[in-house]
């Protein structure tokens, strides 16, 4: 069983020499990792300038039109006016009364018929 | 964005502190140098688009855990390739054969000394850990060298930390078994 302090030599001295490794690396694979490293900075900036090319900004625009303008004519028209399919008293007893529609339909007819009876009611008192 | 918290200044920072270690760890998952350097180079651009808008203390944790999640993926075509190779009869002689060259000592290295002396320790450190499975080498690397913390490291391997602790655990007994031999 080793001990705790062994141990932790062990690590130290294995943590010394990997580090001696990467100090010491071919030079060909350092420009690489150099070369790696600046693609990804460039990716990154292009992450981050990602949100202000026109292209991002026409869209964005142009949907904000759309809802102002949806908006705007939601509120701003006049309400469409209700149309009531009654538009006199008459229309209104015709439409809530329980006569039969042929009896409307018929209307003029009955109002002579009664002038008539009426006036034949006069020659008689008369 | 300059100036932000998470600019561009800081992120090339992390990146470049980071870029050795990762390439190191994917250099040992992979068995060589260019496939490393690929992985490296996915895993940095796949962390800048998914994670830098995180906070800075997140990001080694997220950067491993990206390379983590590429180098079981090269893992897994790589394997479905041996098996396809070997069935089409062709052996996989070219992996591993920039090994020899990649160890040699760089003539151009201000630290040649140093480099003479522990060369011989560090190709069996390297052997040793190359040696170890895939996630009792992620678990040892990220512990005992990149410094992470039980919780981070199994965020970074996207398992539970029991078997962190297990994998990291297993890993020392095996390195330690393997570099009996050598003065470590």
């Amino acid at each position: 069983m080793k001990t705790p302090e062994a141990e932790k030599l062990f690590l130290e001295n294995v943590s010394g020499l990997l580090n001696e490794g990467i100090q010491n690396l071919d030079r060909s694979i350092q420009q690489r990792l150099e070369h790696a490293r600046i693609e990804a900075l460039k990716s990154d900036a292009q992450k981050r300038a990602g949100f202000f090319i026109p292209l991002r900004w026409t869209m964005v625009g142009g949907f904000a039109t759309i809802i102002a303008v949806a908006a705007g004519l939601f509120f701003w028209l006049p309400t469409s006016p209700v149309v009531f399919p009654a538009k006199h008293i008459e229309d209104l007893e015709i439409i809530t009364s329980a006569e039969h529609i042929d009896f409307y339909q018929n209307l003029d007819f009955y109002l002579w018929l009664a002038t008539k009876e009426d006036s034949l009611k006069k020659g008689k008192t008369s | 964005m300059g100036s932000g918290p998470n600019s561009k200044e800081a992120l090339s920072r992390f990146l470049a502190d980071i870029e050795r270690r990762a390439f190191k760890m994917a250099r040992f998952a992979s068995g060589n140098a260019d496939e490393a350097l690929d992985l490296v180079q996915d895993g940095m651009m796949e962390f800048v688009k998914r994670y830098s808008d995180q906070p800075q203390e997140k990001w080694k944790a997220l950067f491993y855990r990206v390379l983590h999640s590429r180098i079981i993926d090269w893992h897994r075509r790589s394997f479905v390739r041996r098996r396809v190779l070997t069935w089409l009869g062709r052996g996989d002689a070219e992996e591993d054969a920039d090994d020899r060259l990649l160890n040699l000592p760089d003539p151009a290295s201000p630290n040649p000394y140093d480099q003479a002396v522990h060369q011989e320790e560090r190709m069996a450190l390297e052997k040793a850990i190359r040696a170890l499975p895939l996630r009792q080498r992620q678990a040892f690397l990220l512990r005992a060298w990149e410094g992470m913390n039980v919780a981070q490291a199994a965020f970074a391997m996207g398992c539970a930390e029991g078997s962190v602790k297990t994998h990291y655990s297993r890993a020392i007994h095996a390195l330690r078994g393997m570099l009996e031999d050598v003065r470590i």
